[in-house]
């Protein structure tokens, strides 16, 4: 018996994405479809809400039913720099409403510099203070455009 | 000798602390920020940074004045951001109908206009009834009577449906029995050319925006919303003045402070913005926008706005919005 | 006063040495406000707006014009170079722009995006000169059955966006759909998809989506690639960092493609340059004889959008200049400043303020050319960025994208909003999704929406109008072509191979 190709990037996307359809047409249908005057605001969302169920379910029958390719060999190293780098970028938004942009995107570039891009201590520290006094001098100081500011005044 | 004074600083220090408040003087010594619900550009946008300029050039103000955009879900943002600067003397904003609105039917837009501090009210907006200079209507009446008769067949172009546009055809349609669709357009320019396209039949129209248009001949003004007759169109009746005496249902703005804002940091405001109305740049400011003056304290237009909210609820519930306060 | 007087007229008051000279202010302001991202210019003309109070209305509108015009000159830079969407109307540029930048010919792509503005540019204000009226009294005669049919078209485009998963393709455009569907209904005021926050009243603005996506999602792409994936060297040599005479003949078509399209949707009220761009991307696709090659750097996917975006800049002054009709918001601007100078713009524009209406056409030919001579030798300047190392410049995109987006809002939210987009951006490109038509869901599905729900009420219900109007009629034909002749070509090599098999 063929093996269905289950696990793989394909089917768990369109798995995701047919579970978003299905909320989006259960959304749409607390509104109105239909209105006296012209189509209301669950017409859109209901039909597209459909369509992205039904071809999230072509997607995973159509892949799964592929015979299994050779698999590659996964850059599982580079997926995981990836994250980490996007967990920093999180954490440098989510930080900055305390500790201002300057301080949380400094010790962003910091981190970056340092860990994922495996640079010297001095090189992360150059290029962390390097960039944020570009950037503090290019737009609050010259454009007056502001940017967003911690507990800590700056 | 020792009681007399006693008694004597006693009194004075009495009569003093009951005088206190009315000598208690706000000066700002931090600038201000004026918050606007729009961006860049946008009618409160430009009338903001009309006042700053004035204000500068007049020297109404100690402190620099800086314009704010927190745009954003209409005036939520806006007033979110009012209501988490509680008792600070150094922010205010201008405040439009929208923020009366958005609390009315939005879930999320928790801070209603009277729990922020209304300082006072500035203008009004009054608003022509426009059609197509070739189209059969000379009147309002005229227009009503086709609706009536031909109910849904006319159109009318306008805001979302939340906007004073709407809300002047709800209550015309309700007073005259008439019924005529609504057509929501994001934009000014969308509006005016689905008018001038021949793809709606009427539009309620900014004086501003319908000035040139009349004046080319392109647009006919049928009537005029408001108390009085504006200079520019003299020769056009009022809705009242033609019989229909619908609730007076204002486009105002004006200016509001956080919740719990000093009194004395209130009267200030209103003094410097009284002073503003005086000016010679603002007046010109006014004609040239063609926005009425009003002048209204802090106290006068918290009771206006109560009485308002209250009209636009019940106004809104008819017009089939989903009314959540 | 007839048009060849006017003109005269307008380029004496446009080369009065004091207009001259706001000109070029406002062109070189422009540039600067287009390349960062962040900055956008309706925030920099409201913010010069009180200086200009004190200014002769014809020298403060030229400087705003040339605002105007700048931006869209400089948007391509960093949509080039970093795939950071300089504005709005640059995202298109970042499909093919970046992807020749990481060939190693940014300094070609950044050329043929300032030769492709200028000619689209001129082009569009020499149509704004001669045709205006009649031009605009056209765009009357569009009513949302046809803005519903152009949307159409737009969308039906994806279908040559999609690259080799139609399934994908199609499943991004949805996305982008539901993405812009987020907020309150405007016929309605029904709040849609809001999840119960706030901030998302008012919708999602398109540069956090854009920025994200792109800007983001590729550097984070870029770091799972790691060193090896590194941009290429800029080749040294003047003449390898501008465009080669084949890579413009290539663009003929695009330019004018660009030059058309850009100005006609730049007359709609309503449609502006976003729309513009990836519909002459799409047309230029859609009529190449390597369709399949864009998406992975050729020039005249850099062209075409890149001159649809300063077209539309003349287009959009027509129904302003000639109707006192707004078409956007840059436009909207421009009208307040025209208002509280005292000028009205509106059919009587022409014979009541002729210095003005005259003086801002021909300062914008004027303002066409010096931008030209501005942006030409910046190109070998601007290119040398990519010299600096990854750990320098990743991090600086990241900065970027952060105040580019908070630039725009102002909120602390969007700057959440991104790194969420950034990370779906990242996905989308491990899993192989293309982002071409998710931005391109994002940007039409809500005017398609609107505009049919505003046809549906105009004719009550009778959806009949849409194919009986000409117009919309035509436009719909085209999309319904748009959409079948790739499968056609499809079934057709299938056919093709199955008999060479059978």
């Amino acid at each position: 018996m063929q093996k269905y190709n289950l696990r793989n990037g394909d089917v768990v996307s369109g798995a995701f994405l047919a579970a978003l359809g299905l909320y989006i047409v259960a959304q749409a249908y607390a509104w109105n479809y239909y209105n006296p005057d012209g189509p209301g605001p669950g017409f859109f969302p209901t039909w597209y809400g459909l369509l992205m169920i039904g071809l999230a379910l072509a997607l995973i029958v159509g892949t799964a039913r592929k015979p299994k390719p050779q698999e590659s060999p996964k850059n599982r190293d580079g997926t995981k720099r990836a994250l980490i780098t996007w967990l920093a970028f999180a954490a440098c938004i989510a930080t900055m409403g305390v500790l201002g942009f300057r301080l949380s995107f400094a010790l962003f570039t910091f981190f970056l510099v340092a860990f994922v891009f495996q640079r010297t201590l001095v090189a992360a520290a150059l290029t962390s203070v390097g960039a944020t006094a570009a950037f503090y001098i290019v737009f609050p100081v010259l454009l007056g455009v502001q940017l967003p500011i911690g507990w800590f005044g700056f | 000798m020792k009681r007399r004074s006693l008694i004597t600083g006693a009194a004075i220090f009495a009569i003093s602390a009951a005088f206190a408040p009315a000598f208690a003087q706000f000066t700002p010594t931090q600038p201000i920020e004026l918050v606007v619900h729009g961006g860049p550009g946008s009618g409160n946008d430009v009338m903001a940074r009309q006042m700053v300029t004035i204000i500068e050039q007049e020297k109404l103000l100690p402190v620099r004045v800086q314009v704010a955009n927190k745009t954003g879900g209409g005036s939520t943002t806006a007033s979110a951001y009012m209501a988490s600067k509680k008792g600070d003397p150094n922010t205010i904003a201008i405040f439009t109908v929208v923020w009366v609105v958005d609390p009315l039917t939005q879930e999320a837009a928790q801070n209603r206009l009277n729990d922020l501090t209304p300082i006072t009210r500035l203008v009004t907006e009054p608003a022509l009834a426009v059609v197509r200079a070739d189209s059969p209507y000379k009147t309002m009446a005229d227009f009503l009577k086709v609706a009536k008769d031909k109910p849904g067949t006319l159109k009318q172009s306008g805001g979302s449906i939340t906007s004073r546009d709407n809300i002047v055809r709800q209550l015309l349609m309700k007073q005259t029995g008439a019924n005529w669709a609504f057509i929501s357009f994001p934009g000014g320019g969308e509006r005016i050319a689905a008018l001038l396209g021949g793809h709606v039949d009427l539009m309620i129209m900014d004086p501003s925006e319908a000035g040139e248009q009349v004046k080319a001949g392109k647009l006919r003004v049928i009537a005029q919303i408001g108390d009085n007759r504006l200079d520019a169109f003299k020769d056009v009746a009022t809705l009242t003045e033609q019989g229909f005496k619908i609730p007076d249902v204002p486009q105002t703005r004006g200016v509001v402070g956080p919740p719990e804002m000093p009194p004395a940091a209130v009267a200030y405001y209103e003094g410097v913005l009284d002073k503003l109305r005086q000016t010679a740049g603002w007046k010109k400011f006014l004609a040239e926008s063609q926005l009425e003056n009003v002048n209204e304290k802090s106290a006068q237009t918290r009771t206006f706005l109560t009485a308002y909210e209250g009209q636009l609820r019940d106004i809104l519930k008819e017009a089939g919005a989903k009314v959540v306060r | 006063m007839d048009i060849a007087d006017g003109l005269l007229h307008g380029f004496y008051v446009a080369l009065q040495p004091t207009n001259v000279l706001w000109c070029f202010i406002g062109c070189l302001l422009g540039t600067v406000v287009g390349i960062l991202p962040g900055l956008g210019p309706a925030a920099t003309i409201s913010l010069l707006l009180p200086l200009t109070f004190s200014m002769d209305p014809a020298g403060g509108v030229i400087m705003m014009a040339g605002i105007y015009y700048g931006a869209k000159y400089g948007g391509s830079t960093t949509s080039i170079l970093l795939n950071i969407p300089g504005e709005s109307s640059s995202v298109a540029t970042c499909l093919d722009g970046y992807q020749m930048a990481r060939k190693g010919r940014a300094g070609a792509a950044l050329g043929i995006a300032a030769v492709a503005s200028f000619v689209a540019g001129s082009v569009g204000i020499v149509l704004l000169t001669l045709v205006a009226p009649p031009v605009a009294a056209f765009a009357l005669r569009f009513s949302s059955p046809e803005y519903f049919a152009l949307m159409v078209l737009g969308l039906a485009l994806v279908v040559l966006l999609s690259g080799p998963s139609l399934i994908k393709g199609l499943l991004a455009l949805l996305v982008g759909l539901w993405l812009t569907s987020i907020g309150t209904d405007i016929f309605t005021a029904q709040a849609r998809f809001i999840f119960g926050q706030a901030p998302l009243l008012g919708g999602i603005e398109f540069m956090v989506v854009a920025i994200g996506v792109f800007a983001v999602g590729e550097v984070l792409a870029n770091i799972e690639g790691g060193e090896e994936s590194q941009l290429l060297p800029v080749p040294r040599g003047l003449r390898n960092l501008l465009p080669t005479w084949a890579d413009l003949m290539a663009c003929r078509f695009a330019f004018l493609n660009g030059s058309v399209v850009g100005f006609l949707i730049g007359v709609l009220p309503g449609a502006g340059g976003t729309i513009a761009s990836f519909i002459s991307y799409g047309l230029e696709k859609a009529v190449s004889r390597h369709p399949e090659k864009f998406g992975t750097g050729v020039p005249e996917g850099v062209a075409a959008p890149e001159g649809a975006n300063n077209a539309d800049t003349g287009g959009a002054l027509v129904p302003l200049l000639t109707l006192g009709i707004p078409g956007g918001s840059s436009t909207a601007i421009l009208l307040s400043a025209l208002i509280i100078w005292g000028i009205r713009p509106g059919p009587l524009m022409m014979q009541e303020s002729p210095d003005v209406f005259w003086g801002l056409v021909a300062s914008m030919y004027i303002g066409n050319v010096m931008l030209l001579v501005l942006n030409l030798p910046l190109v070998p300047l601007f290119a040398q960025l990519l010299r600096l190392p990854t750990f320098v410049l990743h991090p600086f995109i990241f900065g970027i994208s952060i105040i580019g987006v908070y630039g725009v809002t102002g909120r602390v939210f969007d700057t959440v909003l991104l790194a969420g987009f950034g990370l779906l951006g990242y996905i989308m490109t491990k899993l192989k999704y293309p982002s071409a038509p998710l931005i391109l869901g994002f940007v039409l599905g809500d005017a398609m929406e609107r505009a049919l729900r505003q046809s549906l009420m105009m004719s009550q219900g009778d959806l009949a109008m849409l194919v009986q109007r000409p117009i919309s009629a035509v436009m719909l034909a085209l999309a319904a072509l748009v959409l079948v002749l790739p499968m056609l070509s499809y079934f057709n090599r299938a056919r093709v191979r199955a008999l060479a098999e059978g």
